[in-house]
């Protein structure tokens, strides 16, 4: 026992960066040998692919890309698939950016997306872009969208735009969907998009804050929500086109198993020390 | 594959794996990427606020074509003119002459002017999304004859119950007019453990969102790593592991204590 115990402590006082080695190799070896591991869809998913699906065909649905490069990893793949629903039941999309490195994710998307689907611009999606103001921006969207947007990321004038005809404000469209990876986001489509006009909201966020958000989706204020990369493996599972979210997930599982073990470890180890100090 | 898409994935691999030697200890490589994220990160923002916002939004509407002010310049966004935008436009000079001492405390005007808008917006949103619907939302008929007592996920009795003893054994804990004893003190306790378990979910979810980060990051990395990118990473990793061990060998870690 008291060799067992040893062996706990010297463990317990091991060099960190032999931690962060180990997290290396968990994360690595699975990107480069893929293991498929059994995903499980949860409600809050379900929800987003339900709300999402119930859109009446050829609707006007706003997506939102309020996220960067830092958390493409974790976003990209949401609002991949969200587009990839949107597009098979021919709805148009409308793309606004509350952060400015939002637009080049967008970009990147459509490109991605349009190897599918043959996209026309200004008959399947127009790019409205970024314009700075954060929530003030939302609250704009809410009242009139023309005094926020003049022309689109290409500098269209949006009164040359046949797909904006008839789109004035928010309440214009069916649905709303933000990938959010923080501040502008989420929260603000809530306070200013979605309660005020009564336009149904989903959002794909971060997995950092999920639990921020949830007290939304369980109100019904946000229509379920897809909660980081296992919240995006999920959503490519409900649609059937697997991705790099889903690829991503044994690694994300033998990390979380590396880091619980050092958890425990350094649990057992504090609690042996302890009483061996109040031994002696 | 075009130059520069293979310039810009060495240039990537380079300040990926120039801010992932941190984890082995602060070093040169890991100040440059730092450094150069700052500057860049500094000059893309002022660069897309200046085109995206100012040009579009304020000086279009200050020097439209067939404005009154189009002698001196013409910015055409189809804006009318519009007088009231000298306003902000005076607000921003204000705030820029802070960089002068004499004139710094003009920038308190434009400072004072945003301070009070955002908080305006703010409390608006604040109030009606976060207190008076979470309220509503809280308020849940407990024992509705249609809700199972026990359900993992979705509503229940159980989980209304939850609901009801959590949020109010929590609200109690930060109620400081009474002190926290006996079977009150049980109650705010309660509370306490509610807390914890949702700071405990929290530090999961940021554990879990890291991970995905570190994903992107290797994902990226394997596919610089192939021959299509000239195996950009490879040659990137041999540079900054040579270097750093070259580093490291010259400036020894100090010892604590």
């Amino acid at each position: 026992m008291k060799f067992l115990e040893d062996m706990i402590l010297k463990f317990g006082s091991v060099d960190r960066r032999f931690i962060f080695l180990l997290i290396g190799l968990a994360v690595f070896i699975p990107l480069l040998r893929p293991i498929d591991l059994p995903i499980r869809t949860t409600p809050t998913t379900e929800k987003v692919y339900n709300a999402i699906d119930a859109i009446p065909a050829n609707s006007k649905v706003l997506m939102s890309f309020d996220y960067g490069p830092s958390t493409k990893p974790e976003i990209h793949p949401m609002t991949l698939g969200v587009m990839r629903q949107l597009l098979r039941k021919d709805h148009q999309i409308y793309i606004t950016c509350l952060w400015p490195d939002g637009l080049y994710m967008a970009l990147d998307a459509l490109e991605e997306i349009n190897k599918e689907f043959e996209l026309v611009e200004y008959e399947d999606y127009v790019l409205l872009g970024f314009r700075p103001g954060n929530e003030a921006i939302v609250k704009g969207l809410a009242s009139d969208l023309r005094k926020v947007y003049t022309v689109d990321s290409k500098g269209t004038m949006l009164a040359d735009i046949p797909m904006m005809d008839g789109v004035n404000n928010l309440k214009d469209f069916q649905f709303i969907f933000t990938g959010s990876a923080g501040y502008p986001g989420t929260f603000e489509w809530v306070q200013y998009g979605g309660d005020p006009t009564g336009v149904p909201l989903s959002s794909g966020t971060t997995s950092i804050q999920v639990n921020e958000v949830m007290p939304y989706v369980q109100s019904g204020q946000v229509r379920g929500i897809l909660a980081g990369m296992p919240g995006a493996a999920e959503y490519e599972k409900l649609i059937g086109t697997p991705g790099i979210a889903i690829k991503g997930m044994a690694a994300q599982s033998f990390a979380h198993l590396v880091i619980v073990f050092f958890i425990v470890l350094g649990n057992l180890a504090y609690f042996i020390t302890e009483r061996r100090e109040r031994k002696y | 594959m075009a130059f520069s898409t293979i310039l810009g994935a060495w240039i990537a691999a380079f300040l990926t794996l120039g801010i992932l030697s941190y984890l082995y200890r602060d070093n040169p490589f890991y100040k440059i990427a730092e450094h150069v994220f700052v500057g860049v990160s500094a000059a893309y923002w002022a660069a897309t606020f200046y085109w995206t916002q100012i040009y579009p939004n304020l000086f279009g509407r200050l020097f439209p074509k067939d404005g009154p002010l189009a002698f001196i310049a013409e910015v055409d966004f189809n804006h009318e003119f519009n007088v009231l935008y000298f306003f902000p436009l005076l607000l921003g000079v204000m705030m820029l002459l802070s960089i002068f001492k004499q004139f710094n405390w003009m920038a308190r005007w434009g400072i004072a002017y945003t301070v009070g808008i955002a908080a305006g917006l703010k409390t608006y949103g604040y109030l009606s999304s976060n207190v008076l619907s979470q309220i509503s939302a809280s308020a849940v008929d407990i024992f509705s004859g249609s809700l199972p007592f026990f359900n993992m996920s979705g509503d229940s009795v159980f989980n209304n119950i939850v609901i009801l003893v959590g949020t109010i054994s929590a609200l109690m804990y930060f109620y400081f007019s009474r002190e926290q004893t006996g079977s009150y003190g049980k109650f705010t306790r309660l509370g306490i453990y509610f807390l914890m378990i949702s700071f405990g979910a929290s530090f999961g979810f940021a554990v879990m969102g890291r991970i995905s980060l570190l994903i992107g990051r290797f994902n990226d990395l394997i596919l610089f790593s192939s021959p299509d990118y000239n195996y950009g990473t490879f040659w990137m990793m041999l540079f900054v592991v040579v270097i750093l061990g070259f580093w490291s060998f010259q400036n020894p870690e100090k010892k604590e204590g």
